[in-house]
């Protein structure tokens, strides 16, 4: 039998050994938690958190937590977990996250480079946003597209039987409708995506450009800029009504459902909702590319991907659990239960089956080839998400929408955004 | 008789609870104990994050990032932001034209809710309610009542024949600043009301009567009797309110997120979409700061005032 000196030195030497081991070295943790913004796509949130967490736990042991953070909030906690180095090991990222985040997210090119490999390729336009440093700091998942969603029968009852292809038709088609009482509401108030996702491409397809590629050049003083200024003051004065100066991303798809508009800009998830809960409404929507400009169509990227976080305790055990996530066998599946709501940024999935259950979401997967991040093609980083963050570019439109000189509104944004790039 | 250890301990421990209870009667230590913890609480959830938002409103600070000293140059930047000005102009007229309506009402609505009638109490607490129903969930309400095609005032003041197009509440940049003002309004009056009715309440009605019998009108008997005795509730309740009205966030955001194009932005808003929409912390620390010169003239003023009286 040990003593009790024995036994207090065994004691002591176990834990103090414990405490020096690597935590890696002491095996996997019992647990880690992914953080996603809420999906409008309950089955989509529901098959992460019943089906894939389940399995996972079951064939490795982990336990996956699964944290919802409401629309429009993902931000805001990605920030609060950043700056206290605690929770969530791995979070959903958006837009240009990773370049805000760069030091506070783990390294994952040796998975970006592997699923690559296996599934195609990547779609470039995404690199943009992720790879910052030569570094993948989050792995693509797939992006919320921003297209027209319109209401097929009233354009039918105006002679539009196809959707417009260019502007100033579909300026022409709004007219139409607007007298016919069916007027346009697309948003240009302090939204967080529906208002981008057609300013900016109606800026760019016009040749409008904020800052140059240099990022050191704010270039948005121009004649291209004055031609989607100008254009926009006429489709928002011949089309719409003037509460969409004030609208946030609620507003259009409240629009929509009250039979108040015939066409507005925003995600799939109109349709989806519709389907559920609008079926007469449904059977009548259908989507469609940006129209184009005289310098072609654009449509705004919005890649939702996931990251580690730097504070995980076990970095390796997280990225394990990306590399089992971004497996075919899950991915797929996880990705059909999206209803086509994340067009994935995989050449390998452009045929993926999830496209044929509804043809009215294809637009949402063309519009892969033309769509660009916000304030392109300057570079991506915080004076990006700063112009973004001030609503430089939606203010300037709403500005010359209400009555201001196309002069003023463009001399103010240009200004604003020489204090925000620091240029001259 | 001989002293065991037993009995020694016991006379020690005996002694140090009679030194911590003499320690206690001692009024200087006493107070300190009990105010320690509402000490402890200010400093933790008060000072901390005021020392540290001034802190960081001095450094170039990017989320997630470390940051580095720079002065004063993110007031300069704001000085130098056209958006900040329009914020400013923004947060006084709000915070002014919110408060004095509040005020009156508030009072107007004490007065009234201090009369005898029947069902007083239920009046007082319905009246309450704006008071308690969270703010999301009003402000949510607020936003259908301003909904250009549901909107119930667009709809009485058209089958009134009062106007013939519906009033574009928030995409009108006028309206809006009107528009969050009336929430606003709605809002805060209840604070006005009930705290200003328990001031009304401390005047004895025999001083009404006296001033009666008297002659006095009951405009003479509102401006010599009852404001006298409710002035320093009336300035304490309005500087609180200036506090909230200046520094909301909740109800702008909600409503109309700053839009349309800056018109209802406020310092709290803005702060936020600086802060953490564009990750820089450093800067929408110093936007939040730019509250604290005019609140802390305002607190100043009206505290020496309230001395002075």
């Amino acid at each position: 039998m040990a003593t009790r000196r024995e036994f207090l030195t065994v004691t002591a030497s176990t834990l103090a050994g414990a405490a020096l081991t690597p935590r890696s070295a002491m095996g996997a943790p019992k647990s880690m938690t992914v953080v996603r913004e809420s999906s409008f796509i309950k089955p989509f949130d529901d098959y992460f958190a019943k089906t894939l967490a389940g399995e996972y736990e079951k064939s490795t042991g982990i336990k996956i937590n699964y944290e919802a953070v409401s629309v429009g909030g993902m931000l805001t906690r990605l920030t609060t977990i950043a700056e206290t180095k605690a929770g969530p090991e791995i979070a959903m990222t958006a837009l240009n996250w990773p370049h805000l985040f760069d030091k506070s997210l783990v390294d994952v090119s040796d998975i970006a480079g592997e699923i690559g490999k296996q599934l195609g390729g990547w779609h470039e336009n995404v690199l943009e946003v992720l790879v910052v440093n030569k570094k993948w700091k989050a792995l693509p998942w797939g992006n919320i597209g921003q297209l027209e969603v319109y209401r097929t029968d009233w354009f039918k009852e105006v002679g539009v039987n196809k959707f417009p292809e260019t502007w100033e038709d579909l300026l022409a088609a709004g007219r139409l409708l607007k007298k016919k009482g069916h007027p346009f509401g697309f948003e240009l108030g302090h939204g967080f995506g529906d208002n981008h996702g057609w300013l900016y491409p109606l800026f760019w397809s016009y040749g409008g450009r904020e800052v140059d590629r240099d990022g050191k050049t704010v270039v948005i003083d121009s004649s291209e800029t004055a031609k989607a200024v100008d254009f926009c003051r006429k489709f928002y004065q011949e089309t719409m009504f003037e509460d969409v100066l004030g609208w946030t991303d609620v507003n259009n798809n409240k629009a929509f459902f009250g039979e108040q508009i015939s066409c507005t800009n925003n995600a799939s998830s109109i349709l989806e909702v519709g389907l559920r809960q609008f079926p007469d409404i449904a059977k009548v929507t259908d989507h469609a590319m940006n129209p184009s400009g005289p310098k072609g169509r654009f449509h705004v990227l919005n890649a939702v991907s996931h990251a580690v976080l730097t504070h995980a305790p076990d970095q390796a055990a997280a990225k394990a659990f990306l590399r089992w996530l971004y497996d075919d066998k899950q991915m797929s599946r996880w990705l059909a239960s999206a209803n086509a709501y994340y067009a994935p940024f995989l050449h390998g999935y452009d045929n993926h089956p999830m496209w044929n259950v509804e043809p009215r979401y294809l637009p949402y997967k063309e519009c892969l080839k033309t769509s660009r991040p916000h304030t392109w093609p300057g570079p991506q980083g915080q004076a990006a998400s700063e112009s973004v963050a001030k609503y430089v570019l939606v203010d300037m439109f709403a500005k010359a929408c209400r009555g201001d000189s196309t002069k003023d509104v463009v001399a103010t944004a240009a200004t604003q955004l020489k204090q925000i790039y620091k240029a001259k | 008789m001989a002293v065991g250890p037993a009995s020694v301990a016991r006379a020690s421990l005996a002694g140090r609870a009679t030194s911590r209870r003499s320690l206690l009667e001692r009024e200087s230590v006493f107070s300190w104990v009990m105010l320690a913890p509402g000490v402890l609480f200010l400093l933790a959830f008060v000072a901390y994050p005021f020392v540290y938002g001034i802190f960081i409103s001095l450094q170039d600070r990017r989320v997630a990032s470390p940051g580095s000293f720079v002065g004063l140059a993110n007031f300069v930047a704001q000085a130098q932001d056209a958006v900040f000005w329009q914020v400013t102009r923004n947060t006084f007229i709000y915070t002014i034209v919110a408060t004095f309506l509040k005020m009156t009402g508030g009072l107007a609505m004490a007065l009234v809710i201090n009369q005898q009638f029947r069902g007083k109490n239920l009046a007082r607490a319905l009246l309450l309610l704006p008071f308690i129903v969270p703010t999301v969930l009003s402000t949510v309400a607020w936003m259908w009542i301003f909904d250009p095609t549901f909107s119930v005032i667009n709809w009485t003041l058209r089958h009134t024949g009062l106007v013939t197009e519906n009033f574009s509440w928030l995409g009108n940049a006028t309206l809006a600043l009107v528009s969050i003002i009336i929430v606003n309004t709605w809002r805060g009056l209840p604070f006005y009301g009930i705290t200003l009715l328990a001031g009304l309440q401390t005047i004895s009605p025999d001083l009404y009567e006296a001033a009666a019998i008297d002659g006095a009108s009951v405009t003479q008997r509102f401006w010599h009797i009852t404001m006298p005795v409710i002035k320093p509730v009336l300035i304490i309740v309005t500087m609180f309110s200036v506090i909230f009205t200046f520094s909301d966030f909740q109800l702008p955001y909600i409503l109309t997120h700053g839009g349309p194009a800056n018109a209802t932005h406020l310092f709290a808003t803005y702060a936020f979409d600086i802060g953490m929409s564009a990750g820089q912390l450093g800067m929408g620390a110093a936007v939040a700061l730019a509250m604290l010169p005019a609140l802390g003239l305002l607190i100043v003023a009206l505290t020496l005032y309230l001395r002075r009286e």
